[in-house]
């Protein structure tokens, strides 16, 4: 059991990152959230453990540090071994709670889990379209939307508000079906390249693609080569990033 | 305006790399497991984080904002041909089609309005719940889907 008895405050809580195997090594750069930054501990049992720092309970977080400080640790110890991250904002009374009320219930589940995603890590494409080119392709493909540039053109905004509502809205339309269509061949050419895959939802209006692939570690490389190639068909049309790797949020689900 | 991919192990690896807040924040307040609130010990602070601001909802606004991109585009550097398609296409939808048109951008405005001033669920009733369960489920190792936007029930 951990030795949490010098615990005096009970202001100080226990924070939550994530689950990894108890023969976890967290180096001693490795620093948690908070300020000043907390000490990232392992708790452990059994084979598992969790990993944690102190947090003090009476002061706000979610500081840009504490974003930073919650993902990169745990990033940080997925490119080393497998683990289960935890949505930002777990917090537990004591060490001692992090043993009975969420290690001890579920010790199989997490061993399983970390036992499935072992070798493997998170990888995020994230796709924007290029303004122009989007908007140029769909005046293009669009005869009814050419028009109504046409329409508005030279004019004033108040004289051609419906004009422009509607145009916007195809516009909107549009992007939405293409990025359907380009997610589709973005997954269809990285096929072999990763074992599961998730489409997330767009947070821009101009998103191409936005995707959490699984993939193994030794083949990142490939993965990588796979992204640049199909990225240079949409140059110019398209800004591509591949994100990782990282620990796998996408691809752990909580069932309350 | 070029493809850039930044390359996965270069920054991540035992420290922040080249991801941005928005890609953090997009990552970690919106996925990964989460512990019942039955367990979890309040914290000071994060309900002022709200996701539904990131949310991408159409609206008159965007409408707007991409009309006027539209006009701007600058169609010297188009493609060839697309000068015939506009001359085609001359002509603007009838005065009833327009109607019928906005008042739909206008429903889905209030749609829109009402999700986002929907008052939060009372914490107190979430915390009232008897399930402390935090069970890991794995996605099943099937073709990428649609994966629903998680609720935020649990905040």
């Amino acid at each position: 059991m951990p030795k949490q008895a010098t615990r005096r405050s009970q202001n100080i809580g226990t924070y939550v990152y994530g689950i990894v195997l108890a023969n976890a090594k967290v180096t001693s750069d490795e620093r948690g959230l908070g300020d000043p930054a907390g000490k990232v501990k392992l708790v452990k049992h059994g084979d598992i453990a969790a990993l944690v720092s102190d947090v003090n309970v009476e002061e706000p977080l979610g500081r840009p540090g504490d974003f930073f400080a919650h993902e990169g640790l745990l990033d940080a110890m997925a490119a080393k071994g497998p683990v289960l991250p935890f949505r930002f904002g777990a917090v537990l009374a004591s060490a001692d709670a992090v043993v009975d009320e969420l290690l001890a219930p579920h010790e199989d589940d997490f061993l399983a889990a970390l036992d499935e995603l072992k070798g493997q890590a998170e990888y995020v494409i994230k796709g924007r379209y290029v303004e122009q080119a989007v908007l140029t392709e769909i005046l293009a493909e669009s005869p009814e939307a050419a028009g109504l540039r046409e329409a508005i053109r030279g004019r004033s905004e108040d004289a051609t508000r419906n004009e422009r509502i509607r145009l916007g809205e195809i516009i909107t339309a549009s992007i939405e079906a293409k990025r359907d269509l380009d997610t589709r061949l973005l997954l269809d050419a990285l096929t072999g390249h990763y074992v599961q895959g998730v489409i997330r939802e767009p947070t821009h209006e101009q998103d191409a693609v936005h995707v959490a692939l699984l993939a193994k570690s030794s083949d990142q490389k490939a993965l990588e080569k796979a992204v640049r190639d199909f990225g240079e068909r949409w140059e110019g049309r398209v800004t591509m990033r591949l994100l990782g790797p990282m620990a796998p949020y996408d691809f752990v689900t909580a069932q309350a | 305006m070029s493809t850039s991919v930044q390359p996965a192990a270069a920054g991540q690896v035992g420290g922040r790399g080249p991801t941005g807040l928005a890609d953090v924040i997009d990552t970690i307040l919106d996925r990964g497991l989460v512990i019942d609130a039955y367990v979890r010990v309040s914290l000071v602070g994060i309900e002022i984080l709200t996701i539904d601001a990131r949310v991408v909802v159409a609206s008159v606004d965007t409408y707007l904002r991409f009309a006027e991109a539209a006009n701007r585009l600058d169609m010297t550097q188009s493609e060839k041909g697309l000068p015939d398609v506009i001359e085609r296409a001359k002509g603007v939808p009838s005065q009833d089609k327009t109607k019928e048109v906005v008042q739909g951008v206008v429903e889905a405005a209030g749609d829109t309005l009402r999700e986002l001033t929907e008052p939060k669920r009372d914490p107190a009733a979430a915390a009232a719940e008897p399930e402390a369960e935090v069970t890991v489920e794995r996605e099943p190792k099937a073709a990428p889907r649609r994966k629903p936007r998680p609720k935020r029930e649990e905040e």
